[in-house]
């Protein structure tokens, strides 16, 4: 029963297909000089000779369909161009950068996950009563909080003024620690970015587990096994909970798109030195082929959640479970 | 009202109302602080009236940042910048979003087909990352700002309004109408579009809460308009001067982010009440 269809890899690809295209026409169609947004050099100083060069280095004096071509070319063996302020192969940039993201992504996608589908499924459970309500209400509320302040008043709080956690990095700068040390240096820095994030994450997970919850209670199946006396926690999280959580599982593909988002203002708080980090550094420099790699990797990573999504999809949910 | 699951019997919540009012409250403070900010500041937000990096005192309430400029009137006049942005957007979306909805709601099968597969695309795109790409190049002022945010937050609402409108077609004033003669142009606009005000209200209120925290975002990144700052822009610039290391933490970091906050939620509220009144889930 894979949901795995020609439908959605399509439209995987049509996704892919656009956010490549983007990358392609907008430094060629944006204000500015393309040769400057290209290949990052001051137009002005160069001789016309210089500038012929750069331009067919660049390969800009080609047809814009055979540039195009060469583009996707270039993106399938890995080649993602060169920063303008450090030269430096933007593959080998992103690739030290995005373990870091990673890890604080899935922890705090993961911690999110567990608290927003609790919270979610007992305030249906609750619907109405004064526990749901207070829930509802606080989840909004924390819906509406900007998630820098928040790590910039941990921060200022918690790191800076109690010193409970460190305020700043991956690590201890220029420690040598390996093993377990190392491990408990990284999850104590880890702390507060993956709260920060957590925090933010939780209500949209609450929201879409509440309704779900709510759309199941209203099903015959689970009338029936209230009807036939089964303990209310066994209805509540062997027949409801488990019912809803498949919609929570698409949404959670889904949020990671906005996950990817939430690093880039959190680890520039936190000078964290993950691939958020790096899109920030690289809006300050207007370093735009290294903006550009990273959408690029935020955009397949997101793809790639939502392929697995789609696959354990059926594992999830019971009703499309063959036996 | 609506019918209690286990007793059956009828009860009135009344939260959505109360959390209502209390958002449109929020609302009308801040649109009044936005309206009489040249009376209401005590400075120009743009001058620089003392020495950098002072502590609250009698004359600078919020004290001073790394210029000298007044904080408290920053925050004012940053009130008007944050508002327009998010509210301009989210009209933007709205536009956007209910002429997508209603034709793809309309005409489902080739139109409404190829729409979809758009907002599909929308909403799978890693969403920040985009608009920051597209901000970086588009250039830092006021007006790319509010087209790139409300460019790219319609795809939720469309989808939603697209379903009212793909039961509303087959209702039997429009088929009645059409039957009579009348051209589809007159369907939407008569029968169909007036049905779906409703739910776009909402969805543009819910989208201006939105709005508002992903212009914050974009200038924190420092990416807002320089000459127009925001809320955003004090937080960017307590920031990158490392306010929020200091004491000073108090004063510069904690009153804008409250603000967008409240602002936020003002809307977020507003924006729950009326859903609960379209579609109840208490």
């Amino acid at each position: 029963m894979g949901r795995l269809d020609l439908r959605r890899i399509f439209q995987y690809g049509l996704v892919l297909f656009v956010a490549v295209t983007l990358n392609f026409l907008l430094p060629r169609f944006m204000p500015g000089n393309p040769l400057e947004l290209i290949a990052g050099v001051d137009v002005g100083l160069l001789t016309p000779e210089q500038r012929a060069q750069v331009v067919a280095e660049a390969g800009l004096d080609l047809p814009l369909w055979r540039q195009y071509f060469q583009y996707w070319g270039d993106l399938i063996t890995g080649d993602f161009g060169f920063s303008y302020r450090s030269s430096r192969p933007i593959v080998d940039m992103i690739a030290e950068r995005l373990p870091w993201t990673l890890l604080l992504t899935f922890a705090s996608l993961a911690l999110s996950a567990v608290i927003g589908v609790i919270a979610g499924a007992v305030s249906a459970w609750r619907r109405g009563r004064k526990l749901d309500l207070s829930f509802l209400s606080s989840m909004i509320a924390l819906e509406s909080l900007p998630s820098f302040w928040l790590g910039m008043l941990f921060v200022s709080i918690l790191a800076v003024s109690m010193g409970i956690f460190p305020s700043f990095g991956a690590e201890t700068p220029a420690s040598s620690l390996t093993g377990w040390d190392r491990f408990q240096d990284i999850a104590i820095h880890a702390v507060l970015p993956v709260a920060t994030l957590s925090i933010v994450s939780v209500p949209g997970i609450y929201m879409t587990m509440r309704y779900s919850m709510l759309e199941v209670l209203g099903e015959d199946f689970i009338r029936t096994a209230r009807a036939k006396g089964a303990a209310e926690s066994r209805v509540l999280f062997g027949h409801v909970a488990r019912n809803a959580f498949a919609p929570v599982l698409t949404v959670l593909a889904l949020r990671l798109g906005y996950a990817f988002g939430g690093t880039v203002v959190i680890e520039t708080v936190f000078s964290y030195p993950g691939l958020g980090r790096l899109v920030f550094e690289a809006v300050g420099g207007r370093d735009y082929p290294v903006m550009q790699g990273a959408f690029l990797v935020f955009t397949i990573a997101v793809l790639i959640a939502n392929l697995l999504a789609d696959l354990l999809y059926p594992l999830v949910d019971p009703r499309t479970r063959t036996s | 009202m609506t019918v209690d699951a286990r007793t059956g019997l009828l009860r009135k919540n009344n939260l959505p109302t109360i959390l209502g009012g209390i958002g449109a409250l929020l609302i009308g403070l801040l649109i009044s602080i936005a309206v009489l900010a040249p009376w209401l500041a005590p400075y120009d937000a743009s001058e620089r009236v003392g020495t950098p990096f002072q502590p609250p005192s009698a004359e600078h309430p919020l004290g001073t940042n790394d210029v000298g400029q007044d904080l408290l009137s920053e925050l004012i006049f940053g009130t008007r910048v944050s508002l327009t942005v998010g509210i301009v957007a989210a009209a933007v979306a709205l536009l956007i979003g209910t002429t997508v909805g209603v034709l793809a709601g309309y005409y489902p099968k080739r139109l409404g087909s190829v729409l979809m597969r758009t907002v599909d695309v929308i909403l799978i795109l890693p969403f920040l990352p985009l608009l920051i790409v597209l901000a970086a190049y588009l250039g830092r002022s006021l007006t790319t700002t509010t087209l790139v945010i409300g460019s790219l937050i319609w795809a939720g609402s469309a989808r939603i309004i697209r379903s009212q409108v793909l039961s509303l077609r087959t209702r039997d004033y429009v088929l009645a109408s059409k039957s009579m003669g009348a051209s589809d142009r007159w369907a939407i606009l008569r029968h169909v579009l007036p049905r779906t005000a409703l739910l776009a209200t909402g969805e543009f209120v819910q989208a201006t809460a939105g709005a508002i925290l992903l212009e914050a975002a974009l200038s924190f990144l420092g990416l807002g308009d320089p000459l127009q700052k925001s809320w955003g822009s004090i937080l960017y610039w307590a920031q990158v001067r490392g306010a929020f290391l200091s004491p000073a933490w108090k004063w510069w970091v904690l009153p804008p982010g409250l603000m967008i906050m409240l602002a936020s939620l003002g809307f977020a509220l507003v924006a729950f009440a009326m859903e609960e009144r379209i579609n109840p889930r208490l």
